[in-house]
């Protein structure tokens, strides 16, 4: 009993140095085995197992590191901070025992392992479902070990100095020019920038900032790559570039037939105009119509293109 | 004095004005009279209205002159309300049969413009004895005034183009689909008449801009007004406008017209719209309103400033804007700062309704129950498409002509073009807002082209001054190119026209209260469950029974079943609603617990098993769960509502929280005996494509009391208590061994 007493101390002693130095402890298949595995224990341990080697190539693994950076400083700077609870990670080119022994096939994976018994199926976390939010992580922890951790990120200042560049840049430009700032006064350009706002918003960019979709979608079976897709609820972010280059092909051959009737160039150049302007119309939208049907099944319409 | 600088200012702007709206018709002016021209504005508009009209009568003719979907019933209750209570009762009306047993304020908390248009007409209507019921009033609200839209679109873009524009717009807005999606006969609801009252204020500031008149700024005023007790949306004028403002400034081209208009419009406008209960003390203490108020004072001190410069030197001026700008900023910013201290200033309202993004992104994360309604989601390209056709595509080239030949109100119409299209993409509701600009500017395009194309060669051969204006023809550019030109555009109309009419036809108008599937051979099955089962509550239970169903069914169980509900459509209390929804999401014995705390007498669900609707209680659980997790979350996971695989699956591999739980219960009670055909085995949900899991489901607190033909609506009665069983009777055996004595004294005034 005596034994087990001071081994235990002498582990929590030697946990505790560890994520004093820092924040997240890298553990390799003997170290897990005894500080994680090992019976006498009265600390929850929280595992990461993940591959973040580059030849790995888990673009997940990485995304979800950070998030569980920001919460293993959160508790270790945090003042709750005790021996109770550590975070640990495992890396498959360090760990690849602890894989088989676990039959674990996929990485990231969060587990918990309690203080006393082992780990139920509730203590694996749910990342398909929930996904990796260090928010989402936190509820998790605190669900399954009654601590609560209170994420603190880092403030991200990179949007602050984007926009401070910016405006620098801008500023900068009109002082430079101070002399001239004839430019402002351009009609074209202004009409340019409303146009592009416009565009942007009318193929839809604001939805793929939001949803985040695929750039576009390739077969896993044919190799075949698909850039639009085939729902009428979703869009891929190629798909959503075509549509933005259409509309602006219609809008164009609006502009030009409205140039060729009120330019005093000659004739023949102005009809070509007229003939361009009107071809962007017809074939652009007669396209986008098309691709408008093949996605919304049922519709009934098309014009020149099936 | 005075007037008389204004006119000049009055006269040189309009001048330019007047001559780059008329000169396209001036030729034709010189041969067709001008009362020609008003017979042919006038029967276009009016064809217009009753194109507009009568495509929202699709719901009408198919089913009946029914009200639709969920907001509408409220607001119908609500008219039929102040039409037979009166006024003043519906004002301070309390509704008692709605959030049982909380009750809702109603005449503080919604827009009564709509209720008061409504009852206004009926009133007049009846006034001329033309008997009509107060139902057909409200189911055809909408579509007369979606013709009302038409022409204040027409007066809109004559003011900023010319008439032809403004006809082409009138034809637009009165077929898109992006506006009759919410103003078919029977959508009963703020926004049919809203889009009329945005619209008309817009004309009206614009006209006001124009000819600095104090006459048009309170008529804008007026209309703000109505515009302020019929929407929410009212947020958009009151930063738009002031935005317009600002822009005018930046761009030099402050004038005493703006000056007149803008400070009418601010001060009375806030005076009026701050006369509705519901928006109350808002516009002078929330951030949405702030931007008026501080445009209101730099347009002060700018023409204050103005008006110093004339009177003094250039030193004098400089060393006072210096001094003045130094401690306007200092009081701005202090005053700011004991504000915000003393709490009286709310810097960020997080409330739910409208529709600035980053409050739609905060509530996202953080409320499911806005999560939950599909409307407030970002808009795809489809979406745009769907609902404006050809009109997306080209609305961008009317832009770019209102830029490249600015002026004022095109510097308003720009504005109008790029915030709306920018709330459109960030929420599919607010293409409701984008509609109108998309006309008016797609108008433009259109009218443009046609202008050029249409025209006869032989007329502009007049010589004149006009020739030598940039947008006169020089010559025709060929005899061929003229004609193809003019019919490819006509034929891209009438793409759009038919694509409106489709669009209509297959998605605006069902009524979503009566069902109809088509058979084979094109025959028609009309699904009325909804109505059989609110109508057997109505006949069939206790005046005050109080009946749970999920928030959706709220305000038609109200409307049609005249009884009361426990958690309705206007979601003010999410606590409430995760109450409901931990018990939909609990087992029959928890539940019960709950149903009894809430008084509930009956359980009201919507099972679209049997006939394969897909909008039914089980595909929306989750949601219940969620909501019910935010609020409790010891009790109740979403996590245990899924297969160890993160499947939500209701055969047998579900998860047994969900098979046991009393949605899934009610649900499916009784239906493995039912066999649909010989295909399926029994007990096959058309829905989910499923057998379900648990057949044999036995019901100890509830019992059925009725379903519907179709099973689509499902009503439990919950059981009362039974009364205390009776204990086994024993004869009590007195020891009387020893003598009692109390202990008990006396109180000392008996003594």
């Amino acid at each position: 009993m005596k034994v087990m007493m001071n081994m235990l101390a002498e582990k929590v002693e030697q946990m505790m140095e560890w994520s004093s130095r820092r924040s997240m402890i890298r553990m390799n298949g003997d170290k897990f085995r005894r500080f994680v595995k090992a019976p006498p224990r009265n600390y929850s341990v929280i595992v990461m197992f993940t591959a973040l080697q580059p030849q790995r190539q888990c673009s997940v693994c990485r995304q979800a590191n950070e998030e569980y950076q920001v919460l293993a400083n959160s508790w270790r700077y945090s003042s709750a901070f005790s021996n109770k609870l550590f975070f640990t990670v495992v890396d498959y080119d360090e760990g690849a025992d602890v894989f088989q022994q676990l039959n674990m096939n996929s990485a990231p994976t969060f587990m918990h392992f309690p203080a006393k018994g082992k780990p139920k199926r509730a203590d694996t976390f749910d990342l398909q479902r929930i996904g990796f939010a260090s928010e989402q992580l936190a509820k998790w922890i605190a669900d399954r070990t009654d601590v609560q951790i209170r994420v603190f990120r880092p403030p991200n200042y990179s949007g602050t100095i984007a926009l401070a560049l910016l405006v620098s840049l801008v500023g900068g430009l009109l002082y430079l020019r101070r002399n001239n700032l004839e430019f402002i006064y351009n009609k074209t350009g202004w009409a340019m920038a409303a146009l592009c706002v416009v565009f942007a918003m009318t193929s839809g960019q604001m939805w793929n900032h939001i949803r985040g979709p695929p750039y576009a979608h390739k077969n896993p079976q044919n190799g075949q790559v698909s850039y639009i897709h085939g729902s009428s609820q979703a869009q891929f972010v190629a798909e959503s570039h075509i549509i933005l280059l259409l509309n602006a092909a219609i809008t164009m051959g609006m502009v030009l037939l409205n140039e060729a009737a009120t330019s005093k160039g000659e004739v023949g150049k102005r009809r070509i105009i007229c003939l361009v302007g009107l071809g962007l119309v017809v074939f652009f939208f007669s396209f986008l119509l098309s691709i408008f049907r093949s996605k919304y099944h049922g519709y009934p319409y098309s014009f020149l293109i099936k | 004095m005075h007037g008389q600088e204004l006119h000049l200012d009055n006269f040189k702007g309009d001048f330019l004005n007047i001559f780059i709206f008329l000169h396209p018709q001036i030729p034709d002016i010189q041969i067709v009279p001008a009362g020609w021209q008003s017979l042919l504005s006038f029967t276009i508009l009016f064809l217009a209205w009753l194109a507009g009209f009568s495509s929202r009568l699709f719901a009408v003719i198919r089913f009946e002159s029914i009200i639709h979907e969920f907001d509408p019933w409220f607001n119908y209750r609500s008219t039929h309300h102040l039409t037979t209570n009166g006024f003043y009762e519906f004002l301070n009306w309390f509704d008692e049969r709605a959030w049982y047993p909380l009750g809702r304020i109603v005449g503080g908390t919604v827009y009564p413009g709509l209720m008061m248009t409504a009852g206004l007409i009926h009133y007049i209507l009846n006034l001329l004895h033309v008997t009509v019921h107060i139902r057909d009033v409200c189911v055809f609200l909408a579509p007369v005034f979606s013709g009302l839209t038409a022409i204040s679109t027409f007066l809109l873009t004559r003011e900023l183009w010319n008439q032809g524009a403004g006809l082409l717009a009138a034809c637009f807005i009165a077929i898109v689909p992006g506006y009759i999606s919410r103003s078919v006969a029977g959508s009963f609801d703020n926004e049919g008449i809203a889009i009329f009252a945005l619209q008309f204020t817009y004309y009206l500031w614009v006209k006001s801009v124009k000819t600095g008149s104090v006459f048009w700024a309170i008529g804008c005023c007026l209309s703000y007004f109505y515009m302020v007790s019929a929407w929410g949306g009212y947020v958009f004028i009151i930063n738009l406008i002031p935005l317009h403002v600002f822009v005018l400034l930046l761009m030099q081209r402050f004038s005493r017209r703006l000056y007149i208009a803008y400070s009418t419009f601010y001060i009375v406008g806030l005076v009026l719209s701050m006369q509705i209960p519901f928006v109350g003390f808002q516009p002078i203490r929330t951030s949405e309103h702030m931007a008026a108020a501080g445009v209101f004072a730099l347009l002060q001190a700018y023409a204050f400033l103005q008006y110093l410069k004339d009177r003094l030197t250039r030193q004098e001026f400089q060393t006072l804007f210096f001094l003045g700008v130094s401690l306007a900023a200092g009081g701005v910013f202090l005053t700011v700062i004991y504000l915000t201290y003393t709490g009286e200033f709310l810097f960020a309202t997080f409330n739910t309704k409208p529709s600035l993004p980053p409050m739609l992104r905060y509530a996202k994360i953080h409320i499911p129950i806005i999560a939950s309604v599909s409307e407030h989601q970002p808009t795809t390209w489809v979406s745009f498409f769907f609902d404006l056709h050809i009109l997306v595509c080209t609305f961008p080239a009317g832009l770019w002509f209102c830029i490249k030949n600015i002026n004022d109100e095109r510097v308003f119409v720009a504005l109008y073009a790029i915030s709306a299209v920018y709330f459109a993409g960030v929420m599919v509701r607010l293409m409701l807002t984008l509609t109108p600009v998309v006309c008016m500017l797609s108008a433009i395009a259109f009218s443009s082209v046609f202008e050029h194309y249409l025209g006869d060669d032989m007329k502009r051969e007049n010589p004149g001054s006009v020739k030598q204006h940039p947008f006169y023809p020089v010559k025709n550019i060929s005899v061929y190119s003229k004609p193809i030109v003019t019919m490819l555009m006509l034929m891209l109309l009438m793409m759009f026209a038919v694509h409106c009419t489709w669009v209509t036809s297959n998605a605006y108008s069902s009524p979503s209260v009566v069902l109809a599937s088509y058979n084979h051979d094109g025959s028609r099955n009309i699904l009325d469950d909804f109505r059989e089962a609110y109508y057997w509550l109505r006949q069939n239970t206790d005046e005050h029974a109080r009946v749970m169903s999920w928030w959706d069914y709220g305000y038609q169980i109200a409307g049609m079943a005249n009884r009361t509900t426990l958690v309705d459509n206007n979601t003010w209390n999410n606590s409430h609603i995760a109450l409901v929804g931990k018990a939909m999401s609990s087992n029959e014995s928890a539940a019960y617990e709950i149903m009894k705390s809430l008084d509930v007498d009956y359980v009201l669900i919507i099972f679209g098993g049997v006939i394969g609707y897909s909008g039914d209680d089980i595909n929306k659980f989750l949601w219940m769960v969620r909501i019910a997790e935010g609020e409790h979350p010891k009790d109740i996971r979403e996590s245990d509502y899924f297969t160890p695989q993160g499947e939500f699956r209701v055969d047998k591999a579900g998860s047994p929280t969900l098979l046991n739980c009393l949605m899934y219960k009610m649900s499916y009670y009784r239906f493995g005996e039912m066999q649909l055909d010989f295909r399926t085995p029994p007990g096959f949900d058309r829905t989910r494509n499923a057998e379900i899991g648990n057949k044999d489901i036995r019901l100890k607190h509830l019992e059925e009391a009725f379903t519907s033909e179709h099973w689509l609506v499902r009503i439990y009665r919950v059981k009362k208590q039974e009364n205390r069983q009776a204990l086994d009777h024993k004869f009590r055996n007195i020891a009387a061994k020893q003598k009692f004595t109390s202990k008990k004294v006396l109180p000392s005034r008996f003594h």
